[in-house]
């Protein structure tokens, strides 16, 4: 079996590669493929928060790199989804503890054994991203429909044109808030994607669930209510191969406007036919 | 035949023997090594077919070394039965997995204690009649009950029942029995209080905790039969110690030959590690290590125990799930907590004042 590499990477730090790694894991390893998380944020580790899964790591990355345990003892599994399982980053050393060389071994061991290896890159262009995406063949760049993080998003995406071994790369766009967008305070999804030019694997919105889901160190596709954790399953299954339609995420909340809605689109239909 | 620690647990792979003597002939030269003494045994049992005589002559050859049968775990589908009609625990607990997931046992504390000692309170109530016979008959069921009234009483101390009255004086009795030395704790206290710079205004604390203290400590004594005043209490005493004023933040790691006294908050993602004693006067919320060098009888203690891991010489547990506050609130009204290892696990305890 020869799993898939993907890295999840931003070049502007905050735009939510950590959030977006650890639900498109747990939705991959919802869906029945055995997947392993890596985080590469070495002394600024967070993934381990979000899956809940802090009290449980003894060996880390880190660890693994200067032998003092083997891979498999690294291996934290999930606690509700034993497809799952974390190879978390040391909370007590720097970047240049692990090099491009190093991660690029465990990788490829771990592809033998694993359908999908996302591994979470850190924020920058400096050592620790070079690590991070040495391993992989494919990429998602995270960017928020913001200048500054579109402009980071450009810079990574050349970088990743110029690195050897990435063969593709998706726009995963997150943060998106249709009313903004609606009332041109917002740079809408399709002039992100015009900017950038790079085809698009999901549109994540806007969700105060994502706060109240990190805290409680669950991924918030676990939640069925959200729209958020939606998206995320749907670029999950869209990651594995599967045509699934962008989702609607302009959902207003109130009845004036669900009734706008619905209106709006009888008349669409009305056009078309 | 082999044997290793595995979560808490006395591993003895007994899975190539094929016959039930045999078994018990293995099972008896393993149980002579020192290190299987007091410890919480997993037997691992090929395709034999035992029946309940040879599982219960199995269980009371450990039970003979201050032993537990904790799990068994068998091909065989008889032994299995067997093994479930006489309340032991049959479970799969194979090397490799145990090894992909990460630590072990959830640390436990004093409320789920003090629910185990009131599910113990309730059985021992009804066995209460037989109770007198034993205390003749047989020194180690003796030995046993004593313990629970003993953790009973620890928790419980607010509470006056009638039963409890009847509980103390059956104490009462038994420490007079056997007088063992006093609990290191106290001495340790003893340190930190008197080294303090406000000595005078401890000292009166010290004095009306004294009584209370020294009945606690021989109480200790008696949960863990091993707890004398051995040599690596000394050990822990004659160890330097590092005193740091100062929080200790994520990653940041303090690493002595030695014991630790933390005055400040220990964030979660710190890691201390220490040979002898970790004392923290303020919130532990990262990873503590004490007994680093092996000593068994160090311990962790802090004004607030939040830690994400304890480990204790050769022994890990994790926070439990159900506590997930990353950060506590910051009150004046705290109660110290203390964990060290009791039978083979590490247990936090509440000191009450």
């Amino acid at each position: 079996m020869a799993g898939r590499v993907i890295v999840i990477t931003s070049g502007k730090g905050g735009v939510g590669k950590t959030t977006t790694s650890a639900n498109i894991g747990s939705a991959l390893a919802k869906n029945g493929h055995s997947v392993v998380l890596i985080d590469t944020d070495i002394g600024l580790r967070n993934l381990d928060l979000l899956l809940g899964l802090e009290n449980r790591i003894v060996y880390t990355l880190v660890d693994v790199v200067e032998e003092r345990c083997k891979l498999k003892q690294a291996l934290v599994k999930d606690k509700k989804n034993p497809n799952l399982c974390l190879l978390a980053a040391a909370q007590t050393r720097d970047k240049s503890s692990v090099s491009a060389e190093q991660l690029k071994k465990i990788t490829d061991k771990l592809k033998k054994d694993y359908d999908y290896i996302l591994v979470d890159c850190p924020a920058g262009i400096e050592q620790g991203f070079q690590t991070a995406i040495a391993g992989a063949s494919e990429a998602i760049v995270v960017t928020t429909p913001e200048m500054s993080a579109v402009r980071d998003a450009d810079r990574i995406i050349g970088l990743l044109e110029a690195a050897e071994g990435i063969e593709s790369y998706k726009l995963l766009i997150n943060r998106v808030r249709p009313n903004m967008i609606k009332s041109n305070d917002m740079m809408s999804v399709e002039d992100v994607e015009n900017i950038l030019s790079c085809q698009k694997i999901g549109i994540i919105p806007e969700d105060t669930g994502i706060i109240t889901s990190t805290n409680r160190g669950e991924p918030i596709i676990n939640n069925e209510k959200s729209l958020a954790g939606k998206a995320y399953i749907n670029v999950a299954r869209r990651i594995n191969g599967e045509e699934v339609p962008f989702l609607d995420i302009d959902q207003p909340k109130d009845l004036v406007g669900k009734l706008k809605k619905f209106l709006s689109n009888l008349k669409k239909q009305g056009k078309e036919q | 035949m082999e044997q290793f620690f595995n979560d808490n647990m006395y591993v003895i792979d007994l899975g190539e023997v094929n016959s039930a003597p045999e078994i018990i002939f293995m099972l008896s030269s393993a149980l002579d090594n020192e290190e299987s003494r007091n410890k919480r045994i997993c037997l691992k049992l090929g395709n034999v077919n035992l029946n309940q005589a040879q599982l219960l002559s199995i269980k009371s050859l450990i039970n003979g070394i201050d032993s537990t049968l904790s799990s068994i775990e068998t091909k065989s589908t008889e032994t299995e039965k067997v093994a479930l009609s006489l309340g032991i625990i049959v479970s799969n607990i194979s090397q490799e997995n145990a090894t992909e997931s990460a630590p072990a046992m959830p640390y436990k504390l004093a409320e789920e204690l003090k629910e185990e000692n009131q599910e113990k309170k309730e059985e021992e109530i009804q066995e209460e009649p037989t109770e007198e016979k034993i205390e003749d008959n047989n020194y180690d069921i003796v030995e046993e009950i004593q313990e629970e009234i003993v953790e009973q009483k620890e928790v419980e101390q607010t509470e006056n029942t009638v039963q409890e009255e009847n509980a103390e004086n059956k104490i009462e009795e038994t420490i007079s029995e056997e007088k063992t030395e006093t609990e290191p704790i106290h001495d340790e206290l003893d340190v930190i209080f008197s080294s303090s710079p406000a000595q005078k205004t401890f000292y009166e604390m010290e004095s009306t905790h004294h009584e209370q203290n020294e009945e606690t400590n021989e109480l200790n004594d008696i949960i863990v039969p091993e707890n004398e005043y051995t040599k690596e209490d000394i050990e822990i005493e004659t160890f330097p110690t590092k005193y740091i004023k100062q929080t200790i933040r994520s990653g940041q790691v303090i690493n002595y030959e030695g014991n630790v006294v933390i005055i400040g908050d220990c964030h979660p993602g710190c890691e201390i590690t220490a040979f002898g004693d970790i004392t923290v006067w303020g919130v532990l919320s990262g990873i503590a290590h004490s007994g680093a060098g092996g000593n068994q009888k160090a311990r962790v203690r802090a004004l607030k125990m939040n830690a994400i891991q304890l480990r204790i010489a050769n022994c890990y547990s994790r926070r439990p799930d159900s506590l997930n506050t990353i950060y506590t609130e910051k009150t004046n009204s705290f109660t110290p907590e203390e964990a060290r290892i009791v039978n083979g696990e590490i247990v936090v305890f509440k000191i009450n004042d």
